[in-house]
């Protein structure tokens, strides 16, 4: 694969994977978040995959690999499961509104993009414009977790947080180490893991939801 | 009073008899290295962590210091296992904390780089901590620890800052890298750095203002710990100030600045005069003694300043050698005496279970051996001839004096002023002592507690008698110990040693020779002054035989026809009256009288005095300090909702404005 035609689906994939952020934050129903990221995590896989055919790094297809079987099957799988077992209202209950996180959004993205214009070396050809997109994932993400209130919609802005470093990472040092790569999925998974327990154990014992602990604030 | 199984106390003598021999072979090295030849000793550690050789050396200064560690170990471990075995609490975890400490302590004292020295350090810390909170365990002892806990350890922030800041620059860990970059250091990073570090070694050696949880960790040790901790540990933290102050952070030629010098003078003179000014209105035995260890750190500081002054570079110069040769001798000595008064205090406290002087009296026949020995230290502590304490004292005087008349101008005066300063001192310290021993040992018991007092065992009278040793020793042959500080001084000052400059003939003299003129006027002869003594008492012995007229006749003191009673004896309280009185200022006395009266008001059935002092330090910074991070604590809470979401907005914010700031166009 020539390089041109790599840079040029990476910029491809970049937007399709900021617009997918983008659809998360707009989500007013919790399934179709997930379903967001589910999509956004394939197309990490995919760019990963075509990095791995630019660079001709075969640890790029082993993560693309893991991403696709974790992140966009596993992990939207195991959210799915639990928001079925506590049977809550699927509605998302923002702590802002919709539209105004749209609008935080638009200026967190034309944020990255200003801010990586000052990080020139770090662009590299073949990446493109792919550490702006980065940023504002990872941002984007963070955006997420801060601007909703219930604990499974948070998880998603992780999930979407971690595509962006992943991304981030490919981009800017043609893929880290297989072994770090692989040490931040577990990170997730865990994180996913515990985070769901607590969900289920707190809804099925107090009958209530995580945001509602700060109730027990002294 | 606690019976532990034999078996519990066999495992206690052995530890200890390890720690002696531990202690000998550690001093033996040490004489290796100070007085055998044997040049730097160095030791490469077992690689520990991926970034950093871990590795021991010896040279001149370490083994001076190491000295001083193993003298003082050996005495408590000999005095250590009937101590505990009177009355402590767990003493096997005691035995093992002290093992540990000592260990860390000369740790300290040989690390060859950074990372040694820290994780030393804070062994050392933590070691001493539970030795702290173990032996009694109440309410106020648990506070004493938290305290010093917490003092140490904004002490080891500092020291991190500093090694971090030149390991960063000289890409490792070990002494040779850090002397490379500091040698690199624009003038006022590496004063920044050097205050950085006399704050950290400071907190650790008790020098006002940082000096607060002193009084209160130290007495709350087990007595053989007091002793390692006020005699020895500070002057660890001490070593930790000539190390960076001399050696690492010192420019690669030309004087030190003078700013360091000025600072460690002020410093070293504010902590003479204020620890010895508490000290006189403690009447806790023990925490007396751990006042009077921050009136001596400022005595030893007081000779470094003086010699920071003075140094001119690599080159020699008789009198900074004279003052830091006075100095490192002041920290062998403190160690030698302040040891064997804690170990006394610890004799006393075991045999009558009290620390406060007002509910004792009456010793001195009860309690012989650790009476007369208690009176050596307190003879050497007020720095009379012909002890120990009289010579380093002495010398400091001598360069003090020359120094300033050497020096002139502003620095002339600032030595004057820590002159007088310290003759002042030094008198406080003799009327502080007067008071201590007069009070514990003299007159009538004042308690059940202090009438049944036994003397202590065998080895703890052996612990002390090893320290009263040192300090005769170290006091009538001062010539001997000048060659103990050949090795140091030079290494830090380059040029002369202090044998070739302080001695003038033989062992005898205290003096200066190839100094600047003057230097004879102020010589002393410490054996001849001894001699004379020794005639005088012999002289007064003779004459207390000479016939008499009249008869001998023994009757008990007239009081007016009443009963004499313990309670007519001069009390600790009425002694510092005085004292009270004349310096008012700096204590603020405080002082109330209840009076119980009958059915009239006339009849007094019982009066109730209490009184106090405080510690201006305490009362001016440290209530201060508390009050505002309380408010700001209080402040923060407000922005502490318990939200989820909204500590995760704080994290996105703070991503945000991080991003901001370093990706700058």
């Amino acid at each position: 694969m020539s390089v041109d035609l790599a840079t040029r689906l990476i910029d491809v994939l970049g937007g399709l994977l900021l617009f997918s952020t983008l659809l998360i934050l707009a989500a007013g129903q919790l399934f179709r978040a997930i379903y967001a990221v589910a999509v956004q995590s394939v197309f990490l896989a995919i760019a990963g995959a075509v990095l791995g055919a630019a660079t001709g790094n075969p640890d790029l297809w082993i993560i693309a690999g893991i991403t696709i079987v974790v992140k966009a099957i596993l992990l939207p799988w195991l959210l799915i499961w639990v928001v079925r077992r506590i049977q809550i209202p699927r509605e998302i209950e923002p702590v802002i509104p919709i539209n105004a996180t749209l609008g935080l959004a638009a200026g967190i993205v034309v944020l990255a993009f200003r801010l990586s214009a000052s990080l020139g070396p770090v662009r590299q050809a073949i990446t493109g414009n792919a550490l702006p997109v980065g940023i504002a994932l990872i941002l984007l993400g963070v955006l997420v977790m801060a601007s909703r209130r219930k604990a499974l919609v948070q998880m998603v802005g992780l999930f979407a947080s971690d595509n962006g470093i992943f991304f981030t990472g490919m981009a800017v040092s043609q893929g880290m180490p297989l072994i770090i790569e692989i040490g931040v999925i577990l990170d997730v998974v865990l994180g996913a893991l515990v985070m769901g327990i607590l969900v289920l154990r707190v809804r099925s014992s107090v009958d209530t939801d995580i945001a509602d602990l700060e109730d027990l604030r002294g | 009073m606690e019976v532990h199984k034999p078996s519990l106390r066999g495992a206690v003598w052995l530890a200890h008899l390890l720690i002696l021999g531990g202690a000998s072979a550690g001093a033996t090295l040490a004489l290796r290295v100070l007085i055998g030849g044997a040049g730097t000793l160095s030791l490469t550690l077992p690689r520990l962590f991926p970034f950093a050789e871990m590795s021991l050396s010896m040279d001149g200064l370490s083994a001076f210091f190491l000295l001083v560690v193993t003298l003082v170990t050996a005495a408590a471990a000999l005095y250590g296992p009937s101590y505990l075995g009177a009355h402590a609490k767990a003493p096997l975890v005691q035995t093992f904390a002290l093992g540990g400490f000592v260990a860390c302590m000369a740790g300290v004292c040989c690390a060859g780089d950074g990372l040694t020295f820290l994780l030393a350090w804070e062994g050392m810390t933590l070691a001493s901590y539970v030795l702290v909170i173990i032996d009694t365990r109440n309410e106020e002892n648990t506070r004493a620890g938290l305290l010093y806990l917490v003092m140490a350890h904004a002490g080891t922030a500092a020291l991190l800052v500093v090694f971090l800041t030149l390991s960063a620059r000289g890409q490792g860990f070990d002494f040779a890298a850090l002397r490379t970059a500091a040698r690199t250091l624009q003038e006022p990073t590496r004063t920044v750095l050097f205050m950085l570090a006399l704050v950290g070694f400071g907190a650790k050696a008790g020098v006002v203002p940082l000096h607060v949880w002193l009084p209160k960790a130290h007495p709350a040790a087990p007595s053989h710990a007091s002793a390692l901790m006020s005699g020895v540990m500070l002057k660890v933290a001490l070593y930790g100030i000539f190390r960076l102050g001399f050696d690492i952070l010192a420019p690669a030629d030309g004087p030190l600045p003078a700013s360091w010098g000025w600072t460690v003078l002020i410093v070293g003179t504010v902590s003479a005069v204020m620890g010895v000014l508490l000290a006189l209105q403690q009447h806790d035995l023990k925490r007396l003694l751990a006042f009077h260890s921050v009136e001596n750190v400022g005595i030893i500081l007081i000779g470094a300043g003086l010699a920071m002054l003075l140094s001119r570079g690599r080159g020699a110069e008789p009198l900074a050698v004279l003052a830091l040769a006075a100095s490192l001798l002041h920290t062998l000595n403190h160690a030698a005496f302040k040891g064997l008064l804690f170990l006394g205090a610890g004799s006393v406290l075991s045999r009558t279970g009290v620390r406060n002087m007002e509910e004792l009296g009456g010793l001195a026949r009860r309690m012989p051996w650790t009476t007369w020995l208690f009176l050596l230290g307190a003879v050497a502590i007020s720095a009379l001839p012909p002890l120990n304490g009289f010579v380093s004292e002495w010398m400091t005087f001598q360069a003090l004096l020359l120094g300033g008349a050497k020096l002139g101008g502003a620095s002339g005066l600032l030595a004057g002023v820590a002159a007088s300063m310290l003759a002042l001192t030094g008198g406080l310290a003799a009327a502080c002592f007067a008071k201590a021993f007069g009070v514990t040992f003299l007159g009538r018991p004042r308690s059940v507690h202090a009438e049944h007092a036994t003397e202590s065992p065998a080895p703890m009278i052996a612990g002390m008698l090893l320290l009263a040793g040192a300090c005769v020793a170290l006091g009538l042959l001062p010539g001997y110990a000048m060659r103990l500080l050949d090795g140091p001084t030079q290494e830090l000052l380059g040029g002369l040693g202090p044998s070739a400059v302080v001695t003038a003939r033989g062992p005898l003299v205290l003096s200066g020779n190839g100094a600047a003129s003057g230097l004879e006027a102020t010589s002393i002869s410490v054996t001849a002054v001894a001699a004379l003594l020794a005639l005088l008492a012999a002289v007064a012995w003779v004459l207390r035989g000479w016939p008499r007229r009249a008869p001998r006749r023994l009757a008990p003191t007239w009081t007016c026809g009443m009963l004499p009673s313990s309670r007519f004896d001069y009390t600790a309280t009425a002694f510092a009256k005085p004292l009270r009185l004349i310096f008012a200022a700096v204590y603020r006395p405080r002082r109330a009288i209840a009076r119980e009266t009958g059915p009239s008001p006339y009849v007094v059935r019982r009066l109730g005095y209490t009184g106090e002092v405080v510690d201006l330090a305490e009362t001016m910074l440290y209530t201060r300090l508390k009050r505002w991070i309380t408010a700001t604590a209080q402040g923060i809470r407000a922005y502490s909702t318990g939200r989820i979401h909204g500590y995760i907005a704080f994290v996105l914010v703070t991503l945000v404005l991080a991003l901001l700031f370093f990706a700058r166009v």
